[in-house]
């Protein structure tokens, strides 16, 4: 006897209710506060051509905008390349598959922590007292400003090389292992060049992993701003305002509801079109 | 070709080192006393350069330091048990009938927008959503907060799992009349097993590592081990050996997964 069946559409009802119940709100509350700016105490004023304005007029949040480039696109460059130069080199020069694994255990270790303890990790490196300077003094070279105005950005940049470019490295390596070992055999018996070998044989099998993390590595440099939080809260000065930075000051410290609202609205729409480009990468 | 190779593990070496490096000096500084921890000469070596002190444990483990973990703990885990099911349903749907209303392809890319949405740019509004319910600073803030946002996380790797299982082996159940809910609980769940359990880890290492929604949806009630370190570095002097040590014991979940789920880690990032 047939047993009663449901329509596929309730399946997604849990999820779409809790989602929801909260994203449902925040939507709702960016718009409003992007149309409407209340003063405290007063009555909700259209704002929404002001806030645009003021964004397209903003020195600040331009700056801001050019340090993220900076920021994601430096840090996704080195993490990318690097972490294929690693990806490559333990498949090529490790051969013994436990001692690759251990090495490749120990190189993911950093991912796994959480961004807050990586951030006072690399804050006891860095801070004008702390082990990379005492270790530089001890070899008798001088100390170096890692938090100072023209280093602070480049510093923060290190500390995400160091927590981040496992990940690259972890995408690149399960790509490379796939390769039919044939493949190299082959290029061999043809007397390639090692350039030409990864040219002709491993590029083609490993660019999407590329792809795939150098837009990852680039969306989660834009979104996160555990870093800029925890070690050089946005400075010295403004020398390491983000962004993400510059809209989490707007929002908490300046009180520009209104305005934070705008910036926010204007970086979801952003990260929804990154998000869509890698979806659409990831389809292929 | 020697000399290649030779090259190439120096490289990895330099490349190892600056991986352990930091995690090294975490370690050292959790088992410093305080006055040990910035030297010139640095003390980098355990009973050669300084005695190990378990000043830093002790501070934790006799001041609130020890129910941030617990908090971490429970947020973590409650949010993820809700998480579950509902996002094991959906990935379902997702899976077997992405011709449907709400589980076709595109549904499924919305949803997966959720997980490249900028914290920053959302927190103020949840901030307000919570203080408006007065429920500010409580844990079913925090738990239904990070509910909704690992809802995609765990939908993206589960829809990859239940991929994998043979569409076939529903059939005959099909055929029988089985609705949805009874051959996703008789025919697929049972083979999942491990998958299940690599999905609940990863959602449950996700949210044990999260800071920014703890930082601003909790403070002096709920807080959890990642919103705690700062609060270790307000006053005249910052507690660096205090910081090391919750970063030792912070550390320890996220390395038994990576260990035990090494294989499904790939997945948090591919979906297959």
């Amino acid at each position: 006897m047939p047993k009663k069946t449901f329509s596929p559409i309730f399946l997604q009802v849990p999820i779409t209710v809790i989602i929801w119940s909260l994203v449902g709100f925040v939507l709702a509350w960016l718009i409003y506060s992007f149309l409407y700016s209340t003063p405290p105490g007063g009555q909700p004023t259209f704002a929404a051509l002001n806030n645009i304005i003021t964004m397209f007029s903003d020195s600040r949040l331009f700056n801001a905008v050019l340090r993220t480039i900076y920021y994601a696109g430096v840090g996704t460059a080195i993490e990318v390349l690097l972490g294929m130069l690693v990806a490559l080199a333990l498949v090529n020069f490790i051969s013994n598959s436990t001692v690759r694994f251990a090495v490749l255990m120990i190189f993911l270790t950093p991912m796994a922590l959480s961004e807050a303890i990586a951030s006072h990790t690399w804050l006891m490196l860095l801070t004008p007292q702390g082990y990379l300077n005492s270790i530089l003094r001890f070899l008798g070279l001088p100390a170096v400003g890692w938090l100072s105005e023209s280093m602070a950005l480049t510093s923060l940049i290190l500390a995400d090389v160091w927590q981040w470019t496992s990940l690259p490295l972890l995408l690149i390596y399960a790509a490379r292992v796939s390769i039919p070992q044939e493949l190299y055999e082959m290029a061999s018996l043809e007397r390639l060049s090692a350039f030409k070998t990864f040219r002709v044989v491993t590029w083609p099998y490993i660019r999407n992993a590329v792809v795939v993390a150098a837009l990852l590595r680039f969306i989660f440099m834009y979104i996160t701003i555990d870093k800029i939080l925890l070690i050089t809260f946005g400075g010295p000065g403004f020398a390491t305002e983000t962004l993400g930075y510059y809209i989490w000051m707007q929002s908490f410290s300046y009180r520009n509801i209104s305005y934070a609202a705008t910036l926010s609205l204007a970086t979801l729409i952003g990260a929804t079109i990154i998000a869509y480009i890698f979806w659409r990468m990831m389809k292929r | 070709m020697k000399l290649s190779r030779l090259l190439g593990l120096i490289g990895l070496a330099i490349f190892g080192l600056f991986i352990i490096g930091p995690l090294y000096i975490t370690i050292i500084t959790a088992i410093k006393n305080i006055n040990d921890v910035f030297t010139i000469p640095p003390k980098l070596i355990p009973y050669t350069d300084f005695e190990p002190s378990s000043e830093a444990f002790d501070f934790i483990f006799n001041t609130r330091g020890k129910y941030t973990f617990i908090t971490s703990l429970i947020v973590a885990s409650t949010a993820t048990a809700i998480a579950l099911i509902p996002s094991l349903l959906a990935a379902y749907g997702f899976s077997r009938c992405p011709k449907a209303a709400m589980n076709d392809e595109r549904s499924f890319f919305t949803l997966l927008t959720l997980r490249m949405v900028p914290p920053f740019a959302v927190v103020l509004p949840i901030f307000l959503y919570w203080n408006q319910l007065g429920l500010f600073d409580t844990y079913p803030a925090l738990i239904w907060t990070y509910t909704v946002f690992s809802v995609p996380l765990a939908v993206w790797l589960l829809k990859g799992f239940v991929d994998e299982v043979p569409p076939s082996i529903e059939d005959a159940a099909k055929v029988d009349g089985y609705g949805f809910l009874d051959r996703l609980r008789k025919f697929v769940i049972p083979i999942l097993g491990p998958a299940l359990a690599a999905t609940i880890a990863l959602v449950w290492l996700f949210l044990w590592n999260e800071f920014l929604f703890a930082l601003k949806l909790g403070g002096s009630r709920v807080v959890t081990y990642t919103a705690y370190l700062p609060q270790l570095r307000v006053g005249q002097r910052i507690q660096w050996n205090v910081l090391g040590a919750i970063g030792v014991l912070g550390a320890i979940p996220p390395l038994i997964i990576l260990i035990l789920f090494r294989k499904y880690l790939i997945r948090v990032y591919l979906g297959r």
